[in-house]
């Protein structure tokens, strides 16, 4: 039982330079990755190493549900608080939630004087937006990115697109800045006082003397695949990735099956891509656990086995749980046999007398574009016309159907079928001309004959290079896949939960907007209605679904379950389905490593049941991603409720 | 020297761009503005809005008095040279001119 050939191959050194402090400033060490890879224990590992190595460190977490009071065994919060057991080591978790609320209360502060309560409460509601979230979060970094009284500060930052956003955020203020214009996110005069620190934080950033960067992902090829495009996007904003810790591959000995012997194949495969591939100074690996990585012990081991190229040490004999293994079922398994959920995941998918929307959300990595994908092949199986678009810029539907997916619909090579893919830059491409021809016509129409059109335009010109007009250009066209006409169904495999949101949310927020606008100019604006009219039917529980795709283990459940908090907070939407997608096969994996990850799942299931009011599906992990129409049909006979969609009779509507 | 301010209630940016759909209004203001500024040689054109430059309201007394009797409605406000010269609407290009006129110079063609 030796797991001699990956800890060997960990270049323990070289990683340990890479988060050790160089010099006598204080090194700031960056985790990205996104939800659920084990960002948090790795970065808990990093800094418990860094203080066992006699460094003064402080962990700083932005993420929005923390676990380290889980990993450490002791609750944290908002201030800055000293592990117990650990000399030198502190840390502090910041909410983003309360950080931007803060934010706003400062903003929103000196105007209470001037105005009501009303015009109060509308001006709040315009600053419920993604910006003010950026800014207060990015304002964390810049605050703790100068603390001299530390050798080493450990960021387990928000997850990867976020972050990245972040990070480029500061280096367009600095251009707005330096424009005198003001900006989307706050005035440039009142941001000058906080210029001067933003480019001490970006300059920080590049030096990579005194900052590392270091991405966390499973060895999985679309982990990989994100990681290469995030870390494009530091690169353009000179920042160097200098450390990938792949974890959670299958440990040798426990894989005594083809399945997993495969799976195991598939992931050193990886593994190797990524060292070769790469451009990282140094990678690193940490096997999956029987259980989750909680006490002193693992995360000793694990700074161990990253840092100093120890072996990494993993129970592979013992059932740990037998509470839990008991609860799985009455085979120690997940009862895929129970059915009982679906009727009820049938209603939802169905469509009536109108075209019905469905939504399949949740983070990268949880195969929600495979499940979204699924659907829609069983709903035109079952004779529903049916359309899936996806709005993910990391979109893989070719992939998964074999065809090419275009802007514009088109067919898959099933009858019933079509795709599309919303393409970022076309679409922002079609809202501008959109634009200018709108200013363009507006001029045509005055009798201001002294004014300098082309001087206008330009000045629109320059404010849709804004990142608000990006975000604007994405939910047009996402909005106008609800007037496609023909379709019974509209099945959209959403962008990650975050930027859904964000798209969601935007109409209310520009309805506030616009409202506002309207209290002087009392202009109706032409896509108000357009917008109100897409809201009620996603509002709607019999035109729309939303079904939330996530891996039933912490991090992923709890993203998800604060997504659909917002969601229906902020929008008024619930959530109608849940998929636990990745749940492992009985028939595989016949040991006690196996049996302990299965009650652990079945206890996030317990956990998601109590969690969402809502039809659960459930979706087996799979020796490979299904491919092409055959393999969808097939994967859509496993997975709760998609094989009984046929069987639930033929299509209600008939398109014209 | 000519100064004209111009103080608006909350918004995002100054042409409504951020919005679902450009403000006509603020497209031809921001655009009147930017002209006005080179058609004029000594003319100082300032913007003031109430989210981004909320300390402009406070400390210039008769603006705080104008939104505190009448409340936003009353914006935009357009000063030249200390005196209002409109109360709850943009000016076009043409009114701008004629308002800055007595007091700039134009610039020589």
């Amino acid at each position: 039982m030796t797991q001699t050939e990956q800890s060997a191959e960990s270049t323990g050194t070289s990683a340990r330079e890479i988060v050790e402090p160089s010099g006598d400033d204080t090194e700031f060490v960056f985790f990205s990755g996104k939800g659920g890879v084990g960002k948090s224990t790795v970065s808990c590992a990093t800094a418990t190493w860094l203080a066992d190595e006699e460094y003064e460190t402080l962990l700083v977490t932005t993420d929005p549900a923390p676990n380290l009071s889980d990993i450490f065994g002791q609750s944290i919060g908002h201030e800055v608080t000293a592990i117990d057991g650990i000399e030198n080591l502190s840390a502090i978790e910041i909410d983003p939630d309360t950080a931007a609320e803060e934010y706003r209360q400062e903003t929103i502060e000196p105007m209470r004087e001037l105005l009501g309560d009303e015009e109060i409460q509308t001006v709040e509601e315009q600053l419920n937006s993604p910006c003010v979230e950026e800014i207060a979060a990015f304002d964390n970094f810049v605050d703790f990115m100068d603390s001299p009284e530390y050798d080493v500060v450990v960021f387990d930052t928000a997850p990867t697109g976020h972050t990245i956003r972040l990070m480029e955020l500061p280096s367009d203020w600095n251009a707005e800045l330096e424009k005198g214009g003001s900006t989307c996110i706050g005035p440039a005069a009142s941001m000058e006082d906080r210029k001067r620190d933003y480019e001490r934080a970006i300059d920080t950033l590049q030096d990579d003397e005194r900052t590392s960067f270091a991405f966390v992902g499973k060895p999985e090829d679309s982990s990989i695949d994100e990681i290469e495009r995030s870390a494009g996007d530091l690169a353009d904003l000179g920042i160097e990735s200098q450390l990938l810790i792949l974890n959670g591959y299958l440990p040798e000995p426990v894989c005594e099956d083809p399945f997993f012997e495969g799976k195991r194949a598939d992931e050193q495969a990886v593994i190797e891509r990524a060292r070769e591939e790469f451009d990282a100074d140094a990678t690193a690996t940490y096997p999956l656990q029987p259980g989750e990585i909680a006490g002193l012990d693992l995360l000793e081991d694990v700074g161990s086995v990253l840092y100093d190229g120890a072996e990494a040490t993993v129970d592979v004999e013992t059932a740990t749980d037998g509470d839990g293994a008991g609860r799985a079922g009455p085979d120690g398994a997940t009862d895929f046999g129970s059915m009982a959920g679906a009727d009820a995941v049938v209603d939802q998918l169905t469509p009536g007398e109108e075209t019905r929307y469905l939504f399949f959300t949740g983070k990268g990595g949880v195969g929600k574009s495979t499940v979204a994908s699924t659907a829609a092949t069983k709903l035109a199986e079952a004779g529903h016309e049916t359309l899936v678009v996806t709005t993910d810029p990391a979109a893989h539907l070719e992939d998964i159907f074999g065809e090419p997916v275009g802007h514009e619909p088109t067919s898959v090579g099933q009858e019933s079928l079509d795709a599309a893919r919303i393409d970022q830059e076309k679409a922002l491409a079609e809202y501008r001309e959109g634009v200018i021809d709108h200013v363009t016509e507006m001029y045509e129409e005055r009798e201001d004959a002294q004014i300098d059109v082309d001087a206008a335009i330009a000045n629109v010109e320059e404010e849709l290079e804004s990142p608000c007009a990006e975000e604007m250009a994405a939910l047009e066209k996402f909005v106008s896949y609800f007037d496609e006409d023909g379709y019974d169904v509209v099945v959209f495999d959403t962008a990650p939960t975050g930027h859904t949101l964000r798209l969601l949310e935007l109409p209310s927020d520009w309805k506030g907007f616009m409202d506002l606008g309207s209290l002087t100019k009392g202009a109706a604006p032409a896509k108000g209605d357009q917008y109100d009219a897409v809201i009620e039917t996603m509002k709607d529980p019999e035109r729309s679904t939303f079904a939330f795709v996530m891996s039933p283990e912490y991090t992923p459940m709890m993203e998800a379950y604060r997504a659909a908090a917002d969601l229906e907070d902020q929008v008024g939407i619930e959530t109608s389905l849940v998929v636990a997608n990745y749940l492992l096969p009985e028939e595989y994996g016949d040991n006690a490593f196996f049996a302990n990850r299965r009650a652990q799942q079945a206890r996030y299931l317990e956990a998601i049941r109590d969690r969402f009011d809502a039809p659960l599906m459930l979706a087996p992990l799979r020796r490979d991603e299904p491919i092409g129409l055959d393999e969808l049909s097939a994967f859509g006979e496993e997975i709760t409720g998609l094989g009984d969609i046929a069987a639930a009779g033929a299509p209600e509507v008939t398109p014209s | 020297m000519t100064e004209l301010t111009l103080y608006e209630e909350a918004m995002c940016c100054s042409t409504g761009v951020c919005g679902p759909d450009p403000d006509d209004e603020l497209v031809a203001v921001s655009a009147a503005l930017d002209q006005l500024e080179d058609a004029f040689d000594d003319l100082e054109v300032n913007r003031a809005n109430m989210q981004h430059n909320i300390d402009q309201f406070l400390e210039t007394q008769r603006i705080y008095d104008r939104v505190q009797e009448n409340g936003p409605s009353v914006l935009p406000i357009t000063v030249v040279d200390e005196e209002i010269v409109a109360e709850g609407e943009y000016l076009s290009y043409d009114e701008l001119t004629a308002a800055v006129g007595q007091g700039a110079t134009p610039q020589e063609a």
